[in-house]
């Protein structure tokens, strides 16, 4: 609890824009839903005929996916893309069944004796809806209204993934990160702010019935009102209007180089820079930087040949860079200098196992794989010290199976393990390399458990695996008209080492800093911003 | 009076291919009342509403003041035909003033003369203003809600009236009170009421002319008297028990004939 309140004091100004972003998406988003609800909800009840198919329609759009509705919308014209846009009309389409559904309820529970004698008395057709119909409805109107908006707020945190921003963000962030805290920071808000919302709507619909019309509902809702503009307001100002907008995809490292290029810019160039970190993937990152929903963020060379580009995997980094170049450039994209480090698969041993028996390759590895019982790793002498030459591998279940995975390492290097490999969780590997569980392990190049535990990357030295080097990409536009800021991305070229993203990488995952701390760190570490 | 207020001329009317009225011809004069008696289905309801076009008969025609139905603007002949029913159909989200206070607003009186006129209908109905101007419909008894319908559908000072079964769902005595009240209501203002009834002793009380149908034909228009002395066998057993009490034949002689 005090780790969230910390969180919170040190994250005020950024929660009150998120907060504000996520008021914003619910309020327009149901909004729209009832101005397409209401009288979509009046035509089904005056003609049953409608009914059917209307709420058929709606309850089909609402049994899809959050996630899988705004992949749906991304590619669409106009409604799609990435950012707000998309993500208002997918809270709308959410949005709407509750509020025909009640509308309809609401206006057939109406007494027919009472729209009889309305009829009787000489009310149009018009006058009997606002003056009979649509009080009595109003209730249960104002009801389906609080689901769609409580249905709204815990939707909307999703929408972070396509880059909507909203408390959603740090419940992304936290999840990437495994820390509950940050889920918390965004959660807890988003379950206050629906006990707040349904509440200023059900003072709401107390006001508008007149039986019990009091002064205390009008000064409920007069505060509430007060507050979530005030907040609204306050968001919108500290939000302001950036200069660029940098994104990320949603995982630690990602939101680390989102950060990187975003000071780096922000203190070299002096621009004002947003930030959209935490996008729901590589798709998505690169359909917001196609539709202008942000301006850069950092891709791998690799991910972009295979994911994006559809080409096969590559392992030569040069021929990848200028190949993934020359894609970008044919839509508008200009890939700059890379940072420095790939983040590929990388072969791992204990750091005591390396250093006592002088490898640094995979070669060696190889090498030593096929050599005497004096060779084997120090923690099966100690645990089984009859044990034969015995080196025992541990690799996840997705690098067994990929043909670039483990069958094609071996094919590569020759590699003579004791025994089949391990499959472990992909979690696990690094512990269970640094308890002595296993000697040999393939995993992230840049995990930061790697310099945390001890562990020593052996280099790819027959080139095996494809390369991923890191670079920013961004919309040759912006960087054409803020050529400051391309010059303050291109600074960044070479400047971040594998150790150094496993270093931040640690600091954020396992030391648990804000992101922002650690690159500011690192930027003043390294100079020259 | 030149036109009769109401004249149902060769009125034919069949919902779902099936006939519900078949060639009534009626008429009922200013100042009159007329009960349509009979039983459950034989098309009371249905002629009351063409009156009022809530319904437009297929053949024939509903001459209202001497002009057909269909020649009248449906609001405006609404707005100068008052209309009850069983349980009043109060407006439950507004007042009991604001009932009243509907049509006079629609036809966009000044609010003061429409307050005066609230006022004087509850007097009239025998409700005290000052206790029942702001009580809401479900606040008030059955009878007073049907005090209530009957002010509203006064408040514009209508020539005509269509009552369906007003006093239905009241018990003995507060229908007795109200059958007292609507008699001084219709002394005083001498309006052409229709009123539907399956109460016979209620027809025979408060009607000077009485219409029997029997599967949407009418088969007897009659003072009470004369109904009550009828040897159709459709129309005696409906006033079967009344026949065998003299008094309430003489109760229900017709007023204004005194």
């Amino acid at each position: 609890m005090t780790e969230l309140l910390a969180f919170i004091a040190s994250h005020r100004a950024e929660m009150a824009t998120r907060l504000g972003e996520h008021v914003v998406l619910v309020a327009a988003s149901t909004a729209i839903a009832a101005a397409i609800g209401i009288p979509l909800g009046v035509l089904a009840a005056r003609r049953p005929s409608l009914s059917r198919p209307i709420v058929g329609f709606a309850n089909l759009a609402q049994t899809i996916p959050s996630l899988a509705l705004f992949g749906f919308l991304i590619p669409l014209p106009f409604i799609g893309g990435i950012g707000t846009r998309t993500a208002l009309v997918a809270l709308t389409v959410y949005a709407v069944l509750p509020i025909l559904r009640a509308t309809i309820t609401g206006l057939q529970g109406v007494p027919p004796a009472v729209v009889e004698c309305a009829v009787a008395m000489g009310l149009t057709p018009r006058q009997v809806l606002r003056q009979v119909e649509w009080p009595l409805a109003l209730p249960a109107i104002v009801s389906g209204l609080r689901v769609a908006v409580v249905i709204g707020v815990g939707t909307a945190t999703i929408a972070s993934a396509i880059g909507a921003g909203g408390l959603g963000d740090y419940i992304f962030r936290g999840l990437a990160m495994v820390d509950a805290t940050v889920i918390l920071a965004g959660a807890l808000p988003a379950a206050l702010l629906a006990l707040a919302a349904d509440a200023a709507l059900a003072a709401a619909g107390q006001l508008a019935d007149p039986r019990r019309r009091s002064r205390r509902h009008v000064v409920v809702l007069i505060v509430v009102t007060i507050l979530a503009v005030t907040t609204l307001v306050s968001g919108r100002a500290t939000s302001g209007r950036a200069d660029l907008i940098v994104g990320s995809k949603n995982f630690t490292e990602q939101v680390v180089l989102g950060e990187l290029m975003a000071q780096a810019i922000e203190r070299q160039a002096g621009l004002t820079v947003e930030r959209r970190l935490n996008l729901g993937g590589t798709a998505i990152a690169h359909e917001a930087l196609l539709s202008g929903g942000i301006d850069v963020y950092a891709e791998y060379t690799g991910t972009s040949l295979t994911a994006i580009f559809k080409q096969p995997p590559s392992a030569d980094s040069e021929q990848v860079f200028a190949t993934v170049r020359d894609r970008y450039a044919s839509v508008g994209l200009t890939l700059l200098p890379r940072l420095g480090f790939n983040n590929t698969f990388a072969i791992m041993v204990r750091g005591e196992d390396a250093r006592r028996l002088g490898m640094k390759t995979v070669s060696d590895l190889a090498g030593q794989l096929r050599l005497k019982p004096e060779a084997t790793p120090q923690a099966t002498r100690q645990a089984a010290p009859k044990a034969t030459a015995a080196w025992r591998a541990g690799f996840g279940y997705e690098f067994l199976e990929r043909p670039d995975g483990f069958k094609g390492l071996n094919a590569a290097y020759g590699l003579a393990f004791g025994g089949a490999p391990r499959v472990m969780d992909l979690n696990l590997i690094y512990r269970a390399v640094a308890a002595g569980e296993i000697d040999v392990t393939a995993g992230d190049a840049t995990s930061g458990l790697i310099g945390a535990l001890g562990l020593a990357v052996l280099e790819d030295d027959q080139h095996y695996f494809p390369v991923y080097d890191a670079a920013p990409v961004a919309r040759a536009s912006t960087m054409l008209q803020y050529p400051a800021a391309a010059a303050a991305l291109r600074s960044l070229a070479g400047r971040v080492s594998a150790a150094d993203m496993r270093q931040m990488n640690f600091a954020v995952d396992g030391e648990k800093q804000d992101p922002a701390v650690v690159v500011r760190t690192f930027l003043d570490r390294i100079g020259g911003f | 009076m030149a036109h009769p207020a109401v004249q149902f001329v060769d009125v034919s009317v069949s919902r779902g291919g099936r006939g519900v009225l078949h060639g009534v011809s009626l008429s009922v004069a200013a100042g009159q009342t007329l009960a349509l008696v009979g039983r459950s289905g034989s098309g009371k309801t249905t002629l009351l509403r063409l009156v009022n076009r809530l319904l437009d008969p297929d053949r024939g025609e509903v001459l209202v003041d001497g002009l057909s139905t269909r020649a009248w603007n449906a609001v405006e002949l609404r707005r100068r035909t008052g209309y009850v029913i069983q349980d009043a159909g109060l407006f439950p989200h507004v007042t009991v003033a604001g009932n009243i206070a509907t049509v006079p607003r629609l036809l966009e009186w000044p609010a003061a003369r429409v307050e005066a006129r609230v006022d004087e209908l509850l007097t009239l109905v025998d409700l005290d203003p000052a206790v029942f101007r702001g009580r809401w419909p479900d606040e008030l008894s059955g009878g007073q809600r049907q005090r209530a319908g009957l002010a509203r559908a006064l408040a514009a000072d209508p020539p005509l009236l269509l009552m369906d079964e007003p006093f239905g769902a009241l018990d003995p005595i507060t229908k007795g009170e109200l059958h007292v009240e609507f008699q001084r209501v219709q002394q005083t203002l001498h309006r052409a009421i229709i009123l539907v009834t399956h109460d016979m002793a209620e027809a025979c009380l408060l009607a000077d002319q009485i219409a029997v149908l029997h599967e949407g034909e009418l088969i007897a228009c009659e003072t009470p008297a004369n109904v009550l002395a009828s040897h159709d066998s459709r129309v005696t057993s409906l006033f079967g028990k009344l026949r065998l009490k003299p008094e309430a034949t003489q109760q229900a002689t017709p007023r204004g004939r005194e």
